[in-house]
């Protein structure tokens, strides 16, 4: 997985590309976390370069939830493919976890 | 099954009765607009013109017979589906062909042939579906759109100039500016409308073009005399019937009625994906009774004078866009259709069309047709064989018109077979197909070691397998989720320690991937576990990848045997 950081105001734009399973979700599950711990503003997930997440990478999303609602931050994804949005239905996640249509939309929600 | 939202009455559903005439009336407006492909057949057998109002007349009364042989269901006849026949355009091309050569009792001879050959088909169209892969139906929808589109053309441009089945003269500047006009109206119509203007396009730009003809002389006194002529009501008349057999002519005949087939097949699982908001697969009863039915639509036409019928795709967008899908709609259809047979005037109309407008609305329809049939080619995944196949099967079936000399070896008699278009480039196909299909391995394997597990590698076995196997690109990707995910899942729960087999199957109706390993069994839970499980421990996680798994294919099973696992899931195709 290749991830890929930017900064709009508060907002860290994490760019994740490839394959998240269960080889390298820690390593995303890691720098995000690092972000939430720093308090250095809030995170959004750009998965639009995502080909495919698995049960691990799940995972890491759900905790990475977590940690923003402890640390009181707000996290959101955007830019699912229709391939992963497929996943994330299938798996129970759309309702669970903050979904934005555009990086746009993204950005706006995690401010 | 679950009616989509924008269905206003389903298949079985019973309409309010002004709804039921009205959706009838709306049908027979866009079915009368074929009634062009009989008046060209009689003017091929250089039959006068009270013949041909008598073959438009027979023609919509075999229309009736067929709208509720097909649209209603009686034992194993009938699609119960709105999805009434039309003077079809696949039995224009071969009957055009008959009617130069041996005139209209061959027409008639080979058009019951094709419509009991339609039916015999009809009876083994499981058995059937490895010898007409998406591949070899969409290049006969391709072939039949070009032939159309060029029946259209040579009306206008043509060496002979046949009008109304005498050699008459070039076409004139004015009356090919009606006929660009006529084109542009459907067109535009059809692009910048919704509705009614762009359903009816084809109707409104006809009557734009007899209009214009008749405003600048195209159409004279003489034509309009003829109108004037014909009796108001009057019954039909079968003095041009007759019945002959021209072996040479079965082959163009019997691939009209495989294009027939093909035709109704996609017609009735439209109409059933339509119906149904869960749908997933063809429904085999309907569609073998759709078939049937078509079949002996096209048998009563031949026997009563009429042209070869088929289920018509313009009728079902017409059902599909309005949401009145109810069957009852067809009595209606077939009463107005009876009674259009009585109106000898409706068959003069008809015969005098004047060619440029014959020719924009064959030019017009034939782009639909064209487009239909790659699409239904590139629905499946395209590997060198398929890309072969229909490469060259066009080639061919194009060079018949463009470079005739390609058939210069074959003895005359095979000329006169293969000399069209549709018949070489399909029975190129079908050999092709047939030669092609040799050493395609249905099943495929892969070994791997649970250390080197390479995901990008694995995928690429699934695809290269589907591209070989022509599966659905859809089903291949929901395949090699599953695959990656359970090996993921086994390597990481079920630690084997000796390389895992992978097998993969296919069929026409099925997609098998099975993973076998020495380890535990892993767990596929109908159940999602929690959240907190699913943080809380790696076996949660583990449980969230079997319940994707169970949840992504149709159908999975789990077996144990002296210490080796095996999991299988099954896709349906």
């Amino acid at each position: 997985v290749n991830l890929t950081e930017q900064k709009v105001g508060s907002v860290n734009i994490i760019e994740v590309a490839g394959r998240v399973d269960s080889a390298n979700a820690p390593k995303l599950q890691e720098r995000a976390g690092a972000i939430f711990a720093s308090g250095d503003g809030s995170v959004l997930l750009d998965l639009a370069k995502v080909e495919y997440i698995s049960s691990a990478g799940f995972r890491s999303l759900l905790l990475l939830a977590r940690q923003a609602k402890e640390t009181k931050k707000p996290f959101v994804l955007c830019g699912l493919t229709p391939k992963v949005r497929q996943l994330f239905d299938l798996g129970g996640f759309l309702d669970l976890l903050p979904v934005a249509a555009t990086r746009e939309e993204g950005i706006a929600a995690a401010q | 099954m679950r009616k989509p939202s924008n269905v206003l009455y389903g298949f079985d559903e019973r309409a309010p009765r002004l709804v039921t005439v009205l959706s009838g009336l709306q049908h027979v407006g866009a079915m009368s607009m074929y009634l062009l492909y009989p008046v060209l057949v009689a003017r091929a057998a250089n039959a006068p013109p009270e013949v041909a109002a008598s073959m438009v007349s027979l023609t919509l009364l075999a229309m009736a017979i067929g709208t509720i042989l097909q649209d209603f269901r009686f034992g194993p006849v009938g699609s119960g589906y709105l999805c009434q026949p039309i003077p079809s355009v696949v039995y224009l091309l071969p009957s055009l062909l008959a009617a130069r050569t041996g005139g209209l009792e061959v027409v008639f001879g080979m058009t019951i042939a094709a419509g009991l050959l339609e039916m015999a088909m009809s009876r083994v169209l499981r058995r059937l579906r490895p010898i007409f892969p998406p591949e070899i139906v969409g290049l006969v929808i391709l072939l039949v759109g070009v032939a159309t589109g060029l029946v259209g053309l040579r009306l206008v441009f043509g060496d002979s100039h046949s009008h109304r089945g005498v050699d008459g003269p070039s076409v004139e500047l004015i009356e090919l500016v009606v006929g660009f006009v006529t084109l542009a109206i459907m067109a535009g119509l059809n692009i910048w409308n919704r509705g009614y203007l762009r359903i009816f396009c084809v109707l409104i730009g006809m009557a734009a073009g007899y209009a214009l003809s008749g405003s600048l002389g195209i159409l004279s006194p003489g034509d309009m005399d003829v109108i004037a002529k014909a009796p108001v009501v009057a019954l039909p008349t079968f003095g041009h019937l007759g019945w002959s057999f021209d072996p040479t002519l079965l082959l163009p005949f019997g691939v009209a009625a495989v294009a027939a087939t093909l035709k109704v097949m996609g017609n009735v699982t439209t109409l059933q994906k339509a119906n149904d908001a869960d749908w997933i697969r063809p429904g085999m009863t309907q569609v073998m009774g759709g078939v049937l039915a078509d079949g002996l639509g096209t048998v009563v036409a031949g026997s009563i004078g009429a042209q070869g019928l088929n289920s018509s795709p313009t009728v079902v967008g017409l059902a599909a866009a309005s949401g009145v899908l109810s069957r009852y709609v067809a009595i209606p259809v077939a009463v107005l259709l009876a009674a259009l047979a009585f109106l000898p005037k409706v068959g003069a109309v008809a015969y005098l069309m004047p060619r440029t407008v014959a020719a924009a609305a064959l030019v017009f329809s034939s782009t639909f047709i064209i487009v239909n049939g790659i699409q239904v080619m590139t629905s499946r995944l395209l590997d060198t064989r398929k890309t072969v196949l229909i490469g060259i099967a066009l080639l061919a079936g194009l060079a018949v018109d463009a470079e005739p000399s390609v058939l210069r070896f074959f003895p005359e008699n095979w000329k006169a077979v293969l000399g069209t278009s549709l018949v070489l480039g399909t029975v190129v196909g079908l050999v092709l197909n047939l030669i092609f299909r040799m050493g395609v391995k249905r099943a495929r394997s892969l070994t791997i070691a649970p250390g080197h597990v390479d995901p990008a590698r694995i995928e690429e076995f699934l695809q290269e397998s589907g591209e070989q196997w022509g599966a659905r690109a859809d089903v291949i990707e929901r395949a090699k989720f599953n695959l990656v995910q359970s090996i993921e899942a086994i390597v990481e729960g079920c630690q084997p320690r000796e390389p895992l087999e992978v097998e993969a199957t296919f069929d026409e109706f099925n997609v098998d991937i099975r993973v076998s390993y020495n380890g535990p069994l892993i767990e596929l839970p109908d159940k999602r576990p929690s959240n907190e499980e699913i943080m809380e421990s790696e076996d949660g996680h583990r449980r969230l990848a079997g319940f994707m798994l169970r949840r992504h294919a149709d159908r999975v099973s789990a077996t144990q045997k002296a210490g080796r696992s095996t999991v299988t899931f099954h896709f349906d195709h």
